[in-house]
């Protein structure tokens, strides 16, 4: 079928078309969307937490209040098109101790996945949800997905998502949410795969002292195309955000990084701090980054920083001398780029399994 | 510490708003139609490809939409400017025989001090055409040429049909279009190879005439080896209509050769800035452009330096002062065009009594710019919760040997400073008052001695007291 969705990932504000960041038009041929029908929760599931199948239940979502990273057209496609997807509540109060695992493959039974998320956590409860999103080699895979996340009064809500999909299919992660009083979001998002993967998140930081962490990883190879936005508007007072994203870009693949920090009128007290690092590791890599700052509060302070280019000669060298080869020396360099994002993720073995497909992925040439 | 929210005074603009009586002998009809443009080139005696490409740059304009990005433009109706207006004056190279009403503006404006403050040359805008010109001797001498744009159209005809909107095509934009139609004014450098103009040239523009727009075309060519050092200015008196400045700079640095292009814009709180700047930097040439945008309802200003040349440089310092109405969406392009070439960007902008200041800035790299290094800084201060400050930033890069970095800060004056301050003595005013002059400060010093004083003036906020 075709996928074509307008408006993509888009900047806030608009800058010059001809640099291309503005957001995007997506205009391809997708397979056919069929059940999904893998087995996603690998573990048995907490007493405190609440799921919902959306395929097998009526939920009328609350979707007023939320705007996702990606846009109006992804959000429809997904409410429209979706073949899987859960409702997650916490109830208030519990902090569920082990995090909640959603294994989301796609294979030759299950080529297309449309999955529709929600995450409630109620007052004073905290929860982590993994979401690992992977394909088996070999066929054209299609992923679209969105999450809703309400982390209300006192409640941590922690969402991993990994995506480490075939070099053929196409990803699309889009988040949304809403952050009430002294409420927390952390949000680790990891492209390591796909032919063409966005990902995004648009979250409101609406009660007083709320705050989101979020961290990316993405490595881009081949010719693949990584698209990224992230969007954090500071309502509440006291508010604190911090955008985080390191990557890695080899072969002819290229990304663009969008992240902005939004401080709205009477948003005082708050900080924002946005930072971008990008290894970039051949001739032929394009790299586009767009950090926004916008704001309307005095009393905030704002500070994107980035930085793009090749590996540090310099330590490159040191490692060599201490007799590693220049290929090892370049793969631990990069693998250390990524460390500050990877401590985030609270599961040792999803931080290894990230470790190993990212190992996996890099060039070695010199 | 008092609690006391303060106000911080807007800029006193009245030493620039005196206007005088509209004498002047010809205006174009409202709106803009093919026979408008014939007319303008008829009175300019244009030769007959400069008619050609006025009509093929009113086509594009009539066909290209408004931007799509930017501050508003909804106070802008074209219908409403008058495109063209020529001062009852002919050419002077005589202080003199300037009429007294338009030399009265001047001399308020203080131009003819600051030419016996041994600047080279002043070349000052009367509405759309340059009324007075004067090039020092010495400066003519070394064989650089400083006229106007219509005296360099019929004298270096060669080298306008040359170079003319040629770095700035009209197929840009819709007002760089609609400059292509109907420039007039302007002024025209040319720097021979080797030669240091060692005093700098000045060029002081100014709007008079209610409802005028101001197309003025400045273009500078540095030859081989050469350096100069550029003066604009602009300041204009308030009126009630919509004015439109839609000026294009072109500037060619050739080989080896080095240009600092300044400018204070200081246009009254109606006027539509729209200007556009770019500069050509050969190889191991360099640009300094110094940036000060104060005045204007709305401004789009972008000054884009293309690196062309390998081991090609460019600095841009600029800094934006927005108050009540006023949209400033300003900041730089920079295109790295071939190795080894550099650019350093350094702003600051100030946002208070609802003002809005905008920073923009687009970084490429291009394939071939291997070795390229850039490094971007932006500041941004908050004077009161009423006002606005964006930072739009982008870097494109297409290439894996570069070194790119970008850093920006929003904020406001630190409370621990100002305790700091007043420990050693000072009132919360004059603390306040100090902080702000040193977060400009790292601009201030990059301009010429005068214009550091205007924009003193300019910043000198009566503060008794400000922010908090």
């Amino acid at each position: 079928m075709k996928l074509n969705l307008k408006n993509v990932n888009c900047l806030p504000t608009p800058t010059w078309n001809k640099l291309g960041v503005n957001g995007g038009i997506i205009d391809t041929e997708i397979p056919e969307i069929v059940p999904y029908t893998a087995d996603v929760f690998p573990q048995t599931l907490p007493k405190c937490v609440e799921i919902s199948d959306v395929m097998k239940t009526d939920i009328v979502f609350m979707d007023g209040d939320v705007d996702t990273g990606s846009g109006d057209s992804v959000r429809e496609f997904v409410k429209k098109n979706h073949n899987t997807g859960f409702f997650i509540e916490i109830k208030a109060g519990t902090k569920v101790e082990e995090p909640i695992f959603l294994n989301l493959e796609l294979d030759n039974q299950n080529p297309t996945l449309v999955d529709e998320n929600t995450i409630v956590a109620e007052p004073g409860s905290n929860v982590t949800v993994v979401m690992r999103y992977t394909s088996k080699p070999g066929f054209n895979g299609f992923h679209a997905g969105m999450t809703r996340i309400y982390a209300k009064n006192d409640a941590t809500v922690t969402l991993v998502q990994v995506q480490s999909l075939n070099e053929t299919s196409l990803h699309f992660d889009d988040v949304g949410g809403t952050v009430f009083e002294n409420g927390h979001v952390n949000l680790v998002q990891t492209e390591i795969g796909g032919s063409h993967a966005s990902a995004a998140a648009h979250l409101k930081l609406m009660g007083r002292q709320s705050g989101v962490n979020i961290g990316n990883i993405y490595l881009g190879g081949n010719e693949e195309s990584i698209d990224i936005n992230y969007l954090v508007d500071h309502y509440g007072q006291k508010t604190d955000c911090e955008i985080l994203a390191r990557g890695a870009l080899q072969d002819k693949s290229q990304k663009i990084f969008r992240g902005t920090i939004d401080f709205k009128r009477g948003s005082a007290g708050s900080k924002g701090r946005e930072e971008e690092f990008a290894v970039l590791l051949d001739p032929t890599v394009r790299a586009r980054s767009a950090p926004l700052i916008l704001c309307e509060e005095e009393d905030v302070d704002g500070q994107h920083a980035a930085s793009i280019g090749r590996i540090d000669e310099n330590r490159l060298f040191y490692l060599m001398s201490r007799g590693l080869t220049e290929a090892e020396a370049r793969k631990l360099i990069i693998e250390a780029q990524f460390t500050p994002i990877l401590s985030r993720i609270p599961i040792a073995s999803v931080r290894e399994d990230l470790q190993t497909s990212i190992a996996g992925r890099l060039n070695t040439h010199g | 510490m008092s609690e006391q929210k303060k106000h911080v005074a807007d800029i006193d603009r009245s030493m620039y708003d005196f206007k005088d009586k509209d004498t002047s002998k010809f205006k174009a009809h409202k709106g803009l139609t093919p026979e408008i443009i014939r007319k303008i080139s008829a009175e300019k005696h244009d030769p007959a490809w400069m008619l050609d490409f006025r009509l093929k740059s009113l086509e594009l304009y009539n066909k290209m939409p408004l931007p799509n990005w930017g501050p508003s433009l909804e106070d802008l109706d074209m219908d409403d400017i008058t495109t063209y207006v020529q001062p009852d004056t002919k050419m002077k190279g005589n202080w003199k025989e300037v009429p007294d009403d338009i030399k009265n503006t001047f001399e308020r404006l203080g131009i003819p001090k600051a030419e016996r403050d041994s600047l080279a040359g002043v070349g000052a805008q009367y509405d759309s055409e340059v009324v007075y010109h004067n090039v020092k001797d010495e400066v003519t001498k070394q064989g650089v040429v400083y006229t106007d744009m219509e005296s360099a159209l019929t004298e270096h005809e060669d080298l306008i049909h040359e170079y003319f909107m040629k770095l700035v095509p009209p197929t840009d934009h819709k007002f760089i279009a609609l400059h292509g139609a109907v420039w007039s004014g302007g002024s025209f450098v040319y720097v021979p190879e080797g030669v240091h103009v060692s005093i700098p040239l000045q060029s002081y523009f100014r709007l008079n005439a209610p409802g005028a727009g101001q197309f003025e075309h400045t273009l500078i060519i540095v030859e081989k080896n050469a350096s100069l050092h550029f003066i604009e200015g602009c300041s204009a008196p308030k009126y009630n209509v919509t004015n439109l400045h839609a000026g294009c700079v072109e500037l060619f640095v050739k080989e080896g050769a080095h240009l600092r292009y300044s400018t204070i814009e200081n246009w009254s709180k109606n006027m539509m800035n729209l200007n556009t700047k770019r500069a050509l930097i050969e190889k191991d040439a360099s640009i300094e452009w110094v940036s000060g945008s104060f005045g204007s309802h709305v401004s789009m200003l972008y000054p884009m330096s293309i690196l062309n040349g390998e081991g090609a440089h460019s600095e841009f310092t600029g800094i934006t002062f927005a108050g009540k109405g006023q949209n400033l969406d300003t900041g730089t392009r920079v295109v790295h065009a071939a190795p080894h070439t550099y650019s350093t960007v350094n702003t600051k902008s100030i946002s208070k009594d609802g003002g809005a200041c905008i920073y923009r800035s687009g970084v490429e790299v291009r394939p071939n710019a291997y070795g390229s290094r850039s490094s971007v800084s932006c500041e941004s201060l908050m004077l009161d919760a009423k006002s606005r400050s964006d930072t739009v930033p982008v870097m494109d890069i297409r290439n894996d040997d570069v070194d790119v970095g970008h850093e920006a800060r929003i904020g406001r004056i630190s409370e621990d400073s100002i305790f700091y301050l007043m420990a050693r003595g000072l009132s919360e005013e004059d603390a306040r008052a100090l902080i702000v002059r040193g977060f400009a400060e790292p601009v201030a010093k990059e301009l010429p001695l005068e214009y550091a004083v205007e924009m003193n003036n300019l910043i000198k906020l009566e503060m008794e007291g400000s922010i908090s």
